[in-house]
């Protein structure tokens, strides 16, 4: 049951393909495949945090004041992630510096939040936001790799060359937001498709 | 009036938690963050002049090799598509660039980030100031193709830069 917590977020309850949360940075973020994987990392932890800390308040937490209550802990958590990440890890903050104040916004965080942490004990909400984030991974790299590979003719990830280059004239317009849009709009689709299919039968 | 203390207590509680929390990661950090940054500064100045040692002059600094000063280096601001864009820009005494060096810009990543990957900053080396322009406003410099935006904001702050440079290094 527990482990049901984790797996949720992966396929059955995608938060991108079946929740459809997090638009807005995956929309941003997926013109490259390691870009994607810097998001993902940067959401990973804040939102196992966030949960984490959430569920433990959620007893004391008023219900007429919830949603200020989690936006503080999740703005304050996600500034002090980029706080120590700068001091401590600058590398790692070079490449996903722009990232993590963009996760405050990723309503995933906080549609977690008032959907599950605040009402669940604290060792499932941690396993719902590892799950979450690993299923917002799952679907930022898949979006990201076609835009990648059609927009640059190529894919190379963290200077490791996967695809080298097939084609003199990849298209830009895949690097440009309309590209994003036509990647989720086409993975949907699929999706649905699958689904719709599934149930006539 | 208890129903209002009962709501706003524990959310004045949180503010405070996290204001005081945030305060103290702030102070925590705030000498590491300067150091990093100073460290990229240096690591700016000698990936435009390797091997140059530097001294700071109000504006800019002054590249010495043996004694001798190969080069001027200046930090120059422009505003991107969604920030300021700060680089880094190195210029010999006949006031041709030798490399610029994009020090903090918070562009589209994937497109108007691409300003700072040596594809693109590559094209300023060597180019007179007149030069420094994108090629639709008569220039040598290629934009990137769906970060116009970005690419114009950057060699312009590069060659308003050098223009004020030139007259003071006179």
């Amino acid at each position: 049951m527990k482990l049901d917590e984790l797996t949720k977020g992966l396929f059955k309850n995608n938060p991108v393909f079946y929740l459809v949360l997090g638009l807005c940075p995956l929309l941003a973020v997926s013109t490259s495949v390691d870009n994607a994987i810097g998001m993902s990392m940067g959401v990973l932890f804040v939102l196992a945090g966030s949960n984490v800390i959430i569920s433990l308040l959620r007893h004391w937490i008023p219900p007429e004041v919830r949603i200020p209550c989690f936006i503080v802990v999740i703005a304050s958590f996600v500034t002090i992630v980029d706080l120590f990440m700068h001091g401590y890890a600058p590398e790692l903050h070079e490449r996903l510096g722009i990232y993590v104040p963009l996760i405050v916004v990723n309503c995933i965080i906080f549609a977690r939040a008032e959907a599950f942490a605040s009402k669940k004990p604290v060792s499932a909400s941690f396993l719902d936001g590892i799950g979450m984030s690993i299923g917002f991974m799952l679907a930022i790299v898949v979006i990201a790799s076609c835009r990648e590979i059609l927009s640059t003719g190529k894919m190379i990830i963290f200077g490791y060359t996967l695809i080298p280059s097939f084609t003199q004239s990849p298209s830009v317009v895949m690097l440009l937001p309309p590209g994003a849009f036509l990647t989720i709009a086409t993975i949907m689709a699929l999706i649905n498709y699958r689904h719709i299919r599934k149930e006539r039968r | 009036m208890n129903r209002l203390l009962r709501i706003s207590i524990p959310l004045i509680i949180i503010c405070i938690v996290s204001g005081v929390t945030l305060t103290a990661s702030y102070s925590l950090t705030e000498e590491r963050i300067k150091a990093v940054e100073e460290r990229t500064i240096t690591e700016a100045l000698s990936s435009i002049f390797p091997g140059a040692s530097f001294t700071k002059t109000d504006d800019y600094y002054t590249a010495l090799a043996q004694g001798e000063e190969i080069g001027y280096v200046f930090i120059t601001e422009g505003k991107g598509f969604s920030g300021t864009i700060k680089t880094m820009v190195g210029m010999y005494p006949n006031d041709t660039i030798s490399r610029i060096y994009v020090i903090s810009q918070t562009e589209t990543p994937g497109l108007g980030t691409r300003i700072a990957e040596p594809e693109f900053t590559n094209q300023f080396m060597g180019k007179r100031i007149e030069d420094l322009r994108l090629r639709r406003d008569g220039g040598l410099i290629d934009a990137i193709t769906g970060a116009t935006i970005s690419s114009h904001a950057i060699t312009e702050a590069v060659r308003t830069g050098a223009e004020v440079a030139r007259n003071e290094t006179r």
